[in-house]
């Protein structure tokens, strides 16, 4: 993405590994998340989207070779299979795949503490800007 | 649709916070226009530069609204008309309406500070306490988004408390599938 933009999440995403079409990231969980404060009052959980937001983030870095830029389309799919806390360290292992000319990354979202978080798949239209 | 005869036929129009759990800066819906019980629901929500997601961004950036916000407020207007009068503010006691998974959702966008998203929600399915949920989201008429299935699910307050691994999914789509 060219330029700052608006976004709902503080920690930085860390490029773990990535090879041609398959990638890792992680990102810690930070009690400081602005999203903590009202998700929930008194009972915090990283909201659902904002796994997704993590999953999308985590493409955006390790886009496929050839690409060039990527811009969201749709949600495939995001499935919720576990909550995750402040202090948790999430992992993202990711993969993409060429599908109807755009570009799909599959994603799947675990915690040490609580295994698989989530399953997300995001479709991306290539050479796009913004 | 199945099961919906079961549902309320009428709920009041309230303020989201008297039904949802989340408070600022989460709390994405500004008002519920109208909730026709076990059916559909539309609710409007307010995008302005005083959100936490602008504070440190430059006069100069993109200040398109984050596409996952337009999808959480969508959800939780989907939450309100999947929970109708069961909904439950305190997390950790009773039953709690969870966000199983949402599949087929497009994103069309820009939405930008001063606009006002429409949200319209209908109910598809519901089986027991899982509900198959669709509908869109539009800015003076001009969609920026569309939501092809979302799960949500009325579960135990514990899913959520117990610190344990998980033992499957928060809300089992495929279980819902296979009722179907």
């Amino acid at each position: 993405m060219s330029g700052a933009s608006s976004s709902l999440l503080v920690g930085e995403i860390e490029l773990i590994s990535s090879d041609d079409g398959t990638a890792s990231t992680a990102m810690d969980v930070d009690a400081t998340e602005p999203v903590f404060a009202g998700h929930y009052p008194g009972f915090p959980i990283f909201p659902g989207v904002c796994l997704i937001e993590f999953a999308h983030r985590s493409a955006q870095c390790t886009p496929p070779h050839g690409a060039g830029s990527i811009k969201l389309t749709m949600v495939s799919s995001a499935r919720f299979l576990s909550p995750v806390y402040p202090g948790d360290r999430l992992e993202a292992e990711l993969g993409w795949t060429a599908k109807d000319g755009d570009w799909q990354c599959s994603a799947v979202l675990s915690t040490k503490r609580g295994g698989r978080a989530a399953q997300v798949r995001l479709r991306y239209r290539a050479g796009d800007t913004g | 649709m199945i099961g919906v005869q079961q549902i309320r036929e009428s709920l009041p129009h309230r303020y989201p916070m008297e039904i949802l759990p989340h408070r600022y800066p989460m709390l994405l819906l500004d008002r519920v226009d109208e909730i026709v019980a076990g059916e559909r629901l539309r609710a409007r929500k307010a995008v302005t530069l005083n959100e936490p997601w602008y504070s440190d961004l430059p006069t100069s950036a993109d200040h398109a609204y984050p596409w996952v916000l337009l999808v959480e407020s969508w959800g939780q207007a989907a939450g309100i008309l999947a929970a109708g009068d069961e909904s439950n503010p305190d997390l950790r006691a009773g039953m709690v309406m969870l966000f199983g998974s949402i599949s087929d959702a497009r994103v069309h966008g820009p939405v930008l500070p001063g606009d006002v998203i429409e949200h319209e929600v209908r109910l598809m399915r519901m089986f027991n306490d899982t509900m198959i949920l669709e509908g869109e989201s539009r800015v003076d008429g001009r969609p920026v988004l569309e939501v092809g299935r979302a799960v949500m699910a009325l579960r135990p307050a514990e899913m959520l408390t117990d610190p344990q691994p998980a033992r499957g999914e928060l809300v089992d789509a495929q279980t819902t599938r296979r009722r179907s």
